[in-house]
């Protein structure tokens, strides 16, 4: 099922102003509904490599799976599943080419995923690239971060507001290539029309607060490919300290996967 | 590598490198800093290290610590800060922990074990927050060196009112917006967001691209007509 009518999708990266160069990997589909944004480490370039390989191989993974048809969505597992193994492919293949070759040695990226389908969307993440949710003009962050950071807050050795004067906001406990398994959080929300979801890599939150994204999303929540390039010019402002990557993806009507007679004819494929 | 150095009425007392992940202080002789002075607790404080923060806690002593001069239950150490237990100083020198030192590249570190930390008391597991604020202090605001902007409503439903352009944007039009001034490094901009109608500013169509607004330029939203100048 072809996804444009319903979602209006933008995306952009940016390598920032004192990075020499964009670690960052965006991949956008409308026809899918699948937006997977990583954010790439180590190494000469080899960041690069890792992000890309992995916005490139969850992509195919995915668009493949659809293409040859997966079926009806049987409850909520099916989406989970996909996301499951599509991300547990790329971490492999990061992690062999991690292994084997010299040049991409200690590489790894981080990754959040989102998936739409009957009304639902499916996120996954691993690191700190973030997804958020303006609903009723409301920012809200659907995923929690894989960092140390959110480890001191969590076990209450520093406060939600400490972590503004932390040294550690470099430093991910989760990352696509590192081990040879991956731990994926993954879930699922119903997505209603008006949503507005807003993945990002740390370059925009580090550098832009979430008060001033959520004025963004709302000032601009019209015009999405607007909203994207603004929220890229606000981190370059405030100083770009690091590469910038922003994906938005507005719910402008429900998406139920066909059903009954004409679900049958053409084999529900998607 | 981090260290302290100890003081007691501006004479330095030694050097201590915090080379532990709980480094203590106090008046018990198994303490890593052991300073004998009534004024200063069995255990006074702890500083605990994770990756590149240093966490001073205060372990309930009778006479407090402070930091800068100010009493502090439990604080991250930043370079340069001077924490005081009883009549005794201890300067914090590491030069990780400052503001422009954290931007280094992203780092894969494991997890931490959290019955450890548990065990050397780090007992207050909580505050489940799922969202944390990661903006730098030093880049929360656009560092502006022109004066303030201002919008004037001279016509419309705006008629009257004055907007001062405090944010990063300010939406003009009906909700939602059909254009935003945004306030950059540079100077205040405005842009089109939505709607057949392109903002005028002085009598001429700014199109699609962001335009650059001088003092007291006329601009015309929709019905709104208004007035933007520099305090």
């Amino acid at each position: 099922m072809k996804l444009k009518h319903a979602l209006t999708i933008s995306s952009a990266t940016d390598a920032g102003l004192v990075r020499n160069f964009n670690e960052d990997s965006v991949v956008a589909d409308d026809d899918f509904g699948l937006v997977v944004l990583a954010d790439g480490m180590g190494g000469y370039k080899a960041g690069d490599v890792a992000s890309g390989m992995a916005t490139m191989i969850i992509g195919n993974e995915l668009k493949d799976k659809f293409a040859k048809g997966v079926g009806k969505s049987n409850g909520v597992d099916l989406e989970t599943e996909l996301l499951r193994d599509a991300v547990s492919r790329a971490n492999q293949a990061i992690y062999h080419a991690a292994h084997n070759k010299t040049q991409f040695q200690g590489m790894g990226t981080t990754v959040v995923i989102t998936l739409f389908r009957d009304n639902v969307v499916t996120i996954a993440h691993a690191g700190d690239s973030r997804l958020y949710r303006l609903r009723d003009d409301k920012l809200e962050q659907l995923t929690t971060d894989h960092s140390l950071l959110q480890e001191q807050v969590q076990l209450g050795l520093i406060s939600a507001e400490d972590a503004r004067v932390s040294h550690n906001r470099n430093l991910v406990t989760r990352a696509l290539g590192v081990n040879q398994t991956i731990a994926v959080d993954i879930r699922q929300e119903r997505a209603l029309p008006g949503d507005i979801y807003l993945l990002c890599s740390d370059g925009l939150n580090d550098m832009v607060d979430d008060a001033d994204i959520e004025l963004a999303m709302v000032a601009i929540k019209e015009n999405i490919p607007l909203l994207v390039q603004q929220l890229v010019t606000m981190a370059n402002d405030n100083g770009g300290h690091d590469n910038i990557s922003v994906a938005a993806i507005k719910i402008e009507k429900p998406f139920p996967l066909r059903t009954g007679f004409f679900a049958r004819w053409f084999g529900a494929s998607s | 590598m981090a260290k302290l150095v100890l003081s007691l009425n501006g004479s330095v007392l030694g050097n201590y490198f915090l080379e532990k992940e709980r480094f203590s202080i106090g008046r018990k002789p198994s303490c890593d800093i052991q300073i004998n002075d009534q004024g200063v607790s069995k255990e006074h404080a702890v500083i605990l290290t994770m990756g590149n923060d240093q966490i001073l806690e205060d372990m309930d002593s009778t006479n407090g610590t402070h930091i800068n001069g100010q009493g502090v239950k439990r604080q991250i150490l930043q370079n340069g800060d001077v924490i005081e237990v009883g009549r005794y100083r201890l300067k914090y020198v590491n030069q990780k922990a400052m503001p422009d030192m954290d931007f280094d590249k992203t780092l894969m570190i494991p997890a931490f074990d959290r019955t450890k930390l548990r065990a050397e008391g780090a007992d207050k597991v909580g505050e489940d927050t799922a969202s944390i604020s990661t903006a730098v202090a030093n880049a929360r605001n656009v560092k502006t060196v022109f004066p303030l902007g201002v919008v004037r409503g001279i016509a419309g439903s705006v008629m009257g009112r004055e907007i001062e352009l405090v944010r990063a944007i300010t939406p003009l039009g009906k909700l939602g917006g059909s254009a935003i001034i945004s306030r950059r490094p540079g100077g205040y901009y405005i842009t089109h967001v939505a709607g057949k109608k392109y903002p005028i500013v002085n009598g001429k169509s700014i199109g699609t691209e962001p335009f650059a607004l001088d003092n007291l330029d006329q601009i015309e939203v929709g019905a709104d007509k208004l007035q933007f100048y520099l305090q």
